[in-house]
């Protein structure tokens, strides 16, 4: 029982964090410390990232062609590495939003609970 | 300012990993804490200051390491099992190949069965009759033509989508192919009269023929661009 609990927490955890970086990338390309800062505004600092949360995903949804990273630049004296959506991370967005807009519709009629 | 890398790299390394990857792991990660730095600093933090909240906010290391290594095992795992060289190759060739000679063999078992129409059969009383199913043959550029259609889609190269397409032939070319020879030796050594012509009728009706079958069905998928035939990009 205990072990299902941590398992489903980790999943969600897992899927709406790969949402966020997908909607975040789907207005252009972003570098790591750009896509932890801009889930952060625009959940008004309800979701935020650490390095421990952010760049293991990235890596991981770089390996399934989620998204692409490249070297570019200099930026600002820098060589940068952006990420862009890949085409499978285009094609993942769709169907991701909605089954996170199911799961809180689900979620709303269960228990009242609403878009944040 | 702080030497990020110098921090990043000490608080993350060893990882069992390549120098390089690990060297572009550690730089992204030094750039993301300058940043957070430099914001902290902006926000009117002391260096000394931003440089412990920085570090303090950015990363549980130990779950970090972790989590890199656990990441770049599922890939080394990955690429033993199928390299990212034979994850395309199994999409554009394999696949659509495996695909081509069950169809072949499914065709040419439903024809074998006892209601279906009798093959044409030359020297029925020869030792290697040569057995011709013109039903086969007839769908034969149809299975070469889904062959290479499908590892087009898959991104396949014209070698791909004609080997794909071949399969079949290839497949029956290997078991007559290796066996051939030693036949007619042998046939040579005991009874000095090798069936060289009912063995190359014998290749022309299960390889040679077959093979222009799947080819020309194959033929129009020859053209084009890799992935050209996918409706989603052909529409825009």
């Amino acid at each position: 029982m205990n072990g299902s609990v941590v398992n489903i927490g980790t999943q969600v955890k897992r899927g709406s964090a790969e949402l966020a970086i997908l909607s975040v990338l789907a207005d252009g390309p972003l570098h790591g410390y750009q896509i932890a800062k801009s889930i952060e505004r625009q959940t008004r600092g309800l979701l935020s990232f650490n390095l421990a949360s952010l760049y293991p995903l990235l890596y991981r949804m770089e390996k399934r062609g989620w998204v692409k990273g490249t070297w570019e630049g200099p930026v600002g004296g820098r060589r940068r590495r952006y990420y862009r959506l890949g085409p499978a991370g285009k094609r993942r967005l769709v169907p991701l939003r909605e089954e996170w807009g199911q799961l809180f519709r689900a979620l709303n009629r269960l228990a009242g609970v609403t878009h944040a | 300012m702080p030497d990020w890398r110098e921090i990043a790299r000490r608080r993350l390394t060893p990882l069992a990993l390549e120098a390089k990857r690990q060297e572009e792991i550690i730089a992204e990660l030094a750039d993301h804490l300058e940043d957070l730095y430099s914001d902290l600093v902006r926000q009117g933090k002391s260096e000394v200051e931003a440089v412990q909240s920085a570090l303090s906010i950015a990363a549980d290391w130990d779950e970090l390491r972790r989590e890199i290594q656990l990441v770049a095992n599922e890939e080394v795992i990955m690429n033993y099992s199928l390299g990212p060289a034979g994850k395309r190759r199994f999409k554009t060739l394999w696949l659509p190949g495996a695909c081509t000679i069950a169809l072949s063999g499914i065709l040419l078992r439903l024809l074998q069965i006892p209601s279906a129409p009798s093959p044409h059969v030359f020297w029925p009383q020869h030792d290697m009759p040569f057995i011709i199913y013109w039903q086969w043959f007839v769908c034969l550029p149809l299975v070469g033509g889904i062959g290479a259609y499908w590892s087009r889609h898959a991104g396949g190269k014209l070698l791909e989508r004609a080997l794909a397409a071949s399969f079949p032939a290839l497949a029956l070319m290997c078991f007559p192919g290796l066996i051939l020879p030693f036949m007619l030796v042998f046939q040579w050594i005991v009874h000095h009269n090798p069936p060289l012509v009912p063995s190359a009728l014998f290749l022309l009706g299960w390889v040679v023929l077959p093979e222009a079958a799947l080819l020309l069905g194959a033929l129009p998928f020859f053209r084009g661009d890799a992935g050209e035939s996918r409706p989603v990009v052909a529409s825009h």
